[in-house]
């Protein structure tokens, strides 16, 4: 009886702050999820609002707007990550080494994501400006036609995907850096005194060993891609048209142009589960990926 | 005895209530008022004459200044609550539909009938009609206009309507005179390219969504359009909206470089900068265009009236003020809002730099001394049109959605027939959705 006692308590302790934890985490995300099946202006309580079930959903199956939207963002989300994880890693494996100013190079590397995204997305205007910014200027110097950078559909798509890459990247050089440094020397002096290339070395020890971080780290950058928001409103607004109009920016807007916060919240549920799907295949990978890892850091240990 | 009692008794009374009358402002002196103002220049040349209402009757004031899409949302969640901050609020005016509807904003005429609050001196009339149908009155036709058994739920205060700013050299340079009606703008705005080169026609937002939407709609009502017709049937696909966005294509055609991501703020700095020849907006642009600091063109500007297309007709928009249905403090709030957009109010808060709200002030010998252009703007607010952009709950997604198949039209060549059609087709599913032909047989 008394061991059973003893056995409970430390359960007891935690029981307070375990259950603070889930109503702070689980509560906003149910209330969204119930927002999801009301017809919810924000003139309203939200106990004022109509039940309407599974409404909401149902329009958005045929909804041309939120359709383009997600396209947009899922390709979006695709370029930047997949750009972003080459030259992330890439810089890594360049400046993993210890030369002098090494240091210095790193902090400026990572200066572009310490800044707030509405700056950059000001910032980034200015430069992509059809007659006084950066870019226009520069073309006209050699000679070159102007670029319509955000007045073009597809030139303005392809703007706020190197406005990103030149944020988000050093997020993954500095994520791989800190793997590439822990990665166990044994592994690889074995490799060189067995006589692996540079190049042998990348591919068939440092990225296979990097690969359960690279995962997370794609993952977060994925999540953070799908949720982007601030840079593309003020660089374009979602326009021309639809053509940058990311998920995000389509929720807001309902919520707050359109006040229909029941049918932003369904929009809200969907992203979020394609996130957790995501999430958790990409986890079930991670853990497959760990283990063959172990196994090849224990080969080589050998 | 009683005599003597009773002659005293009613002296002490006379007397009070004749120190009531001489000051209606006595019974809330002390009162704090706390007020929602944008950012915005309007409110920021009133807020510069709030020491005064202070001064004269000892009411106090707090002003809660915000960005104005923030403001919107600060106030969505405000006037929700049983008991809110604000005693007084602007809102931007396609918010009256959302507040009068839910019941949010108080009817003004219990206020107004109260002879201890509203001053006799008041004089409604002067007040600019299309700005008070547009941006106060709700309840009569279609519900968001003014009509017989319509009411105000606000009084404008910064509110707008358009002009056309021009450049005066360039035009005298060439010949041009002013254009008048929509074929001599069009034919102006894609002469001056060829006449000056760098230089645009015209400067227009053009931004994907609301700009877009709002640039449309600026053409539309002059040439004789509307989004819909008495029965709420869309009409914007006829041959009146197929002209709006042709005119609209063609102004950002010959206007400035990069002139599809206007919004109206780079639209007026390519005017102010040299740009483009014309500009075509609300009249709060005008003392940018004046002050050295930020503007090339100073004095060489020149303002007309929106040019008329088959009818005349300049937008209205802007803001007005409105007391809160959960405000604490509501008849001292009136009497503060009843301050600012009275005739010496109005003056005071125009000679800061406000947008008036009364015709008398435009024609104030001081303010023409001051602002030398305020003359033409007081002509064009006797065609100020109320009824140019509908006012109605659900008008947020209809907006983006114009606005957003314009920047198709503008960018990527949609026939705008084909647009407009689309348009409509949405439209009407989404008044459907609304109940808007419920009534229909």
């Amino acid at each position: 009886m008394l061991a059973n006692a003893n056995r409970m308590t430390p359960y007891l302790f935690l029981a307070p702050a375990a259950l603070i934890m889930i109503v702070a985490l689980l509560y906003p995300i149910g209330y969204m999820i119930y927002a999801s099946f009301l017809d919810w202006n924000p003139s309203q309580r939200i106990g004022e609002a109509d039940w309407i079930g599974l409404r909401n959903y149902t329009e958005l199956l045929g909804d041309a707007a939120f359709r383009e939207s997600f396209w947009v963002t899922l390709k979006f989300a695709s370029i930047v990550v997949s750009i972003e994880m080459v030259l992330g890693v890439g810089l890594a494996l360049l400046l993993d080494r210890e030369l002098r100013g090494m240091t210095l190079l790193r902090t400026v590397f990572i200066l572009p994501m310490m800044i707030a995204p509405i700056v950059v997305g000001l910032v980034w205007r200015y430069m992509y400006h059809p007659t006084v910014g950066t870019f226009n200027r520069f073309l006209d110097s050699i000679g070159l036609p102007s670029a319509p950078w955000l007045s073009d559909g597809d030139w303005a798509f392809a703007s706020i995907v190197i406005a990103d890459i030149w944020q988000w990247t050093p997020f993954i050089f500095i994520l791989s850096l800190a793997a590439l440094q822990s990665l166990p020397r044994s592994a690889m002096e074995a490799a060189r005194i067995d006589g692996a290339t540079g190049w042998q070395l990348i591919w068939h020890i440092k990225l296979p060993l990097m690969l359960p971080v690279l995962i997370v780290t794609a993952l977060l950058r994925i999540i953070d891609a799908f949720k982007v928001l601030e840079v593309i409103l003020v660089l374009t607004n979602g326009g021309p048209g639809l053509s940058t109009e990311i998920l995000a920016l389509r929720i807001s807007r309902t919520a707050s142009e359109f006040r229909e916060l029941g049918y932003a919240a369904a929009m809200s549920n969907l992203l979020l589960i394609l996130l957790l799907v995501l999430t958790i295949a990409m986890f079930a990978y991670t853990k497959l990926q760990e283990v063959r890892a172990a196994r090849l850091r224990q080969a080589a240990e050998d | 005895m009683l005599n003597k009692w009773t002659f005293t008794g009613a002296a002490v009374a006379a007397a009070i209530a004749g120190a009531a009358a001489a000051n209606p402002y006595a019974p809330y002196e002390g009162t704090t008022l706390v007020v929602n103002f944008p950012a915005h220049p309007h409110y920021d040349a009133a807020i510069n004459v709030l020491d005064q209402f202070t001064e004269e009757t000892g009411i106090e004031v707090e002003v809660d200044q915000l960005q104005y899409l923030r403001m919107r949302e600060r106030q969505t969640l405000e006037l929700t609550k049983d008991e809110g901050d604000y005693d007084l609020i602007a809102y931007v005016v396609f918010s009256k539909a959302d507040y009068v509807y839910a019941d949010q904003l108080e009817n003004l005429a219990k206020y107004f009938m109260n002879p201890a609050l509203a001053d006799p001196s008041y004089d409604q009339s002067d007040l600019i009609s299309g700005y008070v149908q547009n941006i106060g009155v709700a309840g009569g036709a279609k519900g968001y206009l003014p009509g017989q058994l319509g009411s105000a739920f606000g009084i404008p205060f910064g509110s707008e309507t358009s002009v056309l700013a021009y450049r005066k050299d360039i035009f005298e340079k060439h010949g041009i005179e002013a254009p008048e009606t929509y074929d001599e703008l069009l034919d102006i705005a894609c002469k001056i390219p060829e006449l000056e080169p760098g230089m645009g026609g015209m400067a227009s937002r053009a931004a994907s969504g609301h700009q877009a939407s709002h640039a449309f709609l600026l053409h539309l009502a002059p040439l004789g359009g509307r989004v819909f017709d008495d029965e709420w049937n869309p009409i914007i696909n006829n041959e009146a909206g197929v002209a709006a966005a042709n005119a609209l294509k063609t102004i950002v055609d010959c206007g400035p470089e990069g002139g599809t991501t206007f919004g109206p703020a780079e639209a007026a700095s390519a005017f102010r900068q040299g740009q483009a020849a014309m500009f075509m907006d609300s009249i709060a642009f005008a003392a940018g265009f004046e002050d050295p600091t930020q503007s090339t063109v100073v004095g060489n500007v020149g303002y007309a009236m929106h040019p008329m297309g088959v009818r005349r007709g300049s937008q209205t928009g802007g803001f007005g003020l409105g007391i809160p249905s959960n405000a604490p403090n509501k008849e001292a709030a009136f009497l503060l809002m009843q301050w600012l957009t009275s005739k010496k109010g109005d003056l005071a808060v125009a000679m800061e730099g406000g947008n008036p709200s009364r015709f008398s002030t435009y024609q104030d010998a001081g303010l023409n001394e001051k602002f030398p252009y305020s003359a033409t703007f007081g002509e064009a607010l006797e065609f100020a049109d109320p009824d140019w952009r509908p006012i109605i709950p659900v008008w947020g997604s209809i907006n983006a959605d114009i606005g957003t198949t314009m920047s198709q039209v503008l960018t990527e060549g949609l026939d705008p027939q084909k647009a407009l059609d689309g348009v409509a087709e949405r439209t009407r599913a989404t008044m459907d959705d609304a109940g808007y032909y419920a009534w229909q047989e």
